[in-house]
């Protein structure tokens, strides 16, 4: 573009703009502009207060799901326990080993006594 | 400022009242550059009441009521952006009738409505969308609050939050663009020269 060519280009298209912004001057609000402003914002305020007692109400519902099987899954832990160790706890004090060793010995300590009181009359 | 900075106080406080008279200083203004930024008059009052409803929620945001006009412009420019982002495909197929407009004009030589000083507002205004068509919907804004606005560069700067070389040169570029593209629409003589070949 020729410089001269370009300062008239510059020229028409600010005489344009300036010829625009006669054109649109600032209208006139409408008489429904300032209660629709009102109604849209209040039924902002009623969609943000809905969802926040939605969430609120999810918030509280998945704590109590979470204390309820918190203690559901405490109890049979605990009942487990008691019925397969009857109040010893000696799995979950002891290493792997004496865990192992306590089971055998469990196992096999009733045949032992037997073998020895069937052993005995002979 | 068209309003005291204890009434924008009182609007951050709750007033209702006050918030009303502050929608009632501005509402004009705020209507006449929606109007030339998005360049739709039926759209114009709802996008003007999203700007408000936007300033109704974000009031309390406010620190300082100093800058509260830069920051209101701040939010025309988003809901502004907002709408013609949203309406981009809607804006093209514009486009395209507009052209269509533009032949149909054409063929009615010298029409007694295309002599009008209405049918010659008409035609700026179709001018300066198709030739703000040639640039993005952030750079069309820029221009337009910067060239139709008269707004400064340093209220630019508080708008944008951009540093003033900065918005130089994104403003040159966005210029070169539509001179480009006037050039292209218009030709090499006057503005009006393509309603004169037209007439």
């Amino acid at each position: 573009m020729e410089p001269r060519n370009s300062n008239q280009s510059e020229a028409r298209l600010d005489e344009l703009f300036r010829a625009y912004r006669e054109a649109c001057p600032d209208p006139d609000p409408g008489v429904n502009f300032m209660p629709a402003v009102w109604a849209k914002i209040e039924a902002r305020e009623v969609s943000a207060t809905w969802f926040s007692r939605v969430a609120r109400a999810l918030v509280t519902v998945a704590l109590a799901a979470c204390v309820i099987l918190g203690l559901m899954a405490s109890s049979r832990t605990a009942s487990y326990r008691n019925v397969q160790f009857g109040q010893s706890n000696v799995y979950f004090n002891d290493t792997f080993v004496d865990a192992v060793q306590a089971e055998h010995t469990a196992r096999l300590e009733p045949l032992h006594t037997e073998r020895i009181s069937y052993l005995e009359p002979q | 400022m068209l309003v005291e900075f204890e009434l924008i106080q009182k609007a951050q406080q709750g007033d209702a009242g006050a918030f009303n008279q502050i929608v009632t200083a501005y509402r004009r203004r705020i209507l006449g550059t929606i109007s030339r930024l998005i360049g739709r008059p039926e759209d114009v009052e709802d996008v003007s009441q999203e700007v408000f409803i936007r300033l109704y929620f974000s009031l309390g945001q406010l620190r300082t009521p100093e800058v509260f006009e830069p920051w209101l412009y701040r939010l025309t420019v988003n809901a502004s952006y907002d709408y013609l982002r949203k309406g981009r495909r809607r804006m093209e197929s514009r486009m395209a009738d507009l052209s269509e407009q533009q032949v149909m004009m054409a063929d009615a030589v010298a029409g007694a409505r295309a002599q009008s000083d209405e049918g010659e507002k008409r035609r700026v205004k179709d001018t300066v969308h198709e030739l703000l068509a040639a640039v993005s919907e952030e750079d069309r804004i820029l221009l337009t609050l910067k060239e139709v606005e008269g707004l400064s560069l340093k209220e630019l700067e508080k708008i944008y939050h951009v540093n003033e070389n900065a918005l130089k040169v994104r403003l040159f570029r966005a210029r070169q663009r539509v001179l480009k593209k006037m050039q292209d629409v218009t030709g090499p003589s006057s503005p009006s020269a393509k309603h004169d070949e037209v007439g």
